[in-house]
């Protein structure tokens, strides 16, 4: 019996030996996530995806197994990362006859945008004399994670702080696009598109998705230049000054 | 089957982007190279390959899911960041509405109205 209790108590911890246990937990917290958020009623300031990742840290916190544990089965389902930011190849060529059409107003706003949204938090952390370690790990905040991954490590910033900071920045982009075009009787779905991409990543776009598919067109075609865009200036930059 | 044929296109156009970055010493990431050469194979073919058109929408969809894990961490890890959330909070909130507000005001000089239909480009 007592062996019996033993063997029960370790279960935790041989799941957790294969990636297996890591990728159950990440989908079904998932798919939970989801209906908690369809329950909520949709709230814009709560995306399913930090209420899925609170569920997996609840999860991790009562189990007898460390955030290490999970974060090495995590890493199998990861690996998708790379061939899903091949795959924005996609929406990028759909978008080409959009862009060539669009392209002097989209080359002239488009990297300012881009660059001023890192700029600003960058800054504003500076000056409220963050070290440098923080702000590498803010400053791709806008970027979609596959590259803002990639550019954080290239940076010296912290890969688990860049991915909260890219939630809570796309959650504020969110709100703030709506907030702010109510506010400048902004109706145009190209121009809520391009907002919501630029500032506001994946999250921003699956947002814009939700509202037309032009304005999703136009988010994914922002969040793409804006990704390429940040990835070839801010190392480039960043270097020049630290 | 045509899935998995176009997650093997993605597969060699992401080593191939790996390549690039390696050989190059690009700071970039592999993936975004791999990106942009697939938009050039497309560009140039003047068409897109279905297998890949198939593979990439339930990759894209899954983008919100793949960025997950690394933001269970975080809770993990707070304690570190303990002295600076505030800074952090305030630079990714303030920060983010002032470029939203800036890129709506710059895009709403600068991008022609909407018209009916695009005639004249």
């Amino acid at each position: 019996m007592n062996e019996w209790l033993s063997r029960l108590a370790s279960l935790p911890q041989s799941w957790f030996e294969t990636p297996v246990a890591a990728i159950a937990l990440t989908l079904g917290a998932y798919f939970a996530g989801i209906q908690v958020f369809k329950l909520m009623r949709r709230p814009s300031w709560c995306p399913p995806m930090l209420i899925a990742a609170l569920l997996i840290a609840a999860v991790i916190a009562v189990l007898p197994v460390g955030v290490e544990d999970y974060n090495r089965g995590a890493a199998w389902l990861m690996l998708l990362l790379g061939p899903a930011t091949v795959a924005l190849a996609v929406p990028l060529y759909q978008q080409l006859p959009q862009i060539r059409a669009l392209w002097k107003p989209i080359l002239l706003t488009l990297p300012l945008s881009a660059t001023l949204a890192a700029l600003y938090a960058v800054a504003i952390a500076a000056l409220l004399g963050a070290p440098v370690e923080i702000l590498a790990s803010l400053a791709p905040k806008s970027v979609t994670s596959p590259i803002a991954m990639g550019l954080t490590r290239e940076l010296g910033g912290s890969t688990a702080l860049l991915m909260g900071a890219l939630v809570i920045t796309g959650v504020t982009a969110i709100f703030g696009v709506e907030w702010l075009c109510r506010l400048l009787r902004i109706r145009d779905p190209r121009l809520i598109g391009l907002a919501l991409g630029i500032n506001g990543h994946a999250l921003g776009t699956v947002r814009a998705f939700e509202i037309s598919s032009v304005a999703g067109a136009f988010a994914s075609l922002g969040m793409s230049l804006t990704g390429t865009f940040t990835a070839v200036a801010l190392p480039l930059v960043w270097h020049l000054f630290f | 089957m045509s899935v998995l044929r176009g997650f093997l296109w993605l597969l060699g156009f992401l080593l191939l982007g790996q390549t690039g970055v390696e050989l190059l010493d690009l700071p970039m990431p592999s993936g975004v190279i791999g990106m942009l050469l697939l938009a050039l194979w497309f560009l140039y073919r003047g068409r897109m390959n279905d297998d890949i058109v198939h593979v990439s929408q339930p990759l894209i969809a899954m983008l919100a899911l793949l960025i997950m894990p690394g933001v269970v961490e975080i809770f993990f890890i707070a304690g570190r960041y303990a002295h600076q959330w505030p800074a952090i909070l305030i630079a990714l909130i303030v920060g983010t509405l002032l470029s939203v507000l800036s890129s709506l005001l710059l895009m709403r000089r600068y991008l022609p109205p909407a018209t009916e239909a695009p005639a004249h480009e």
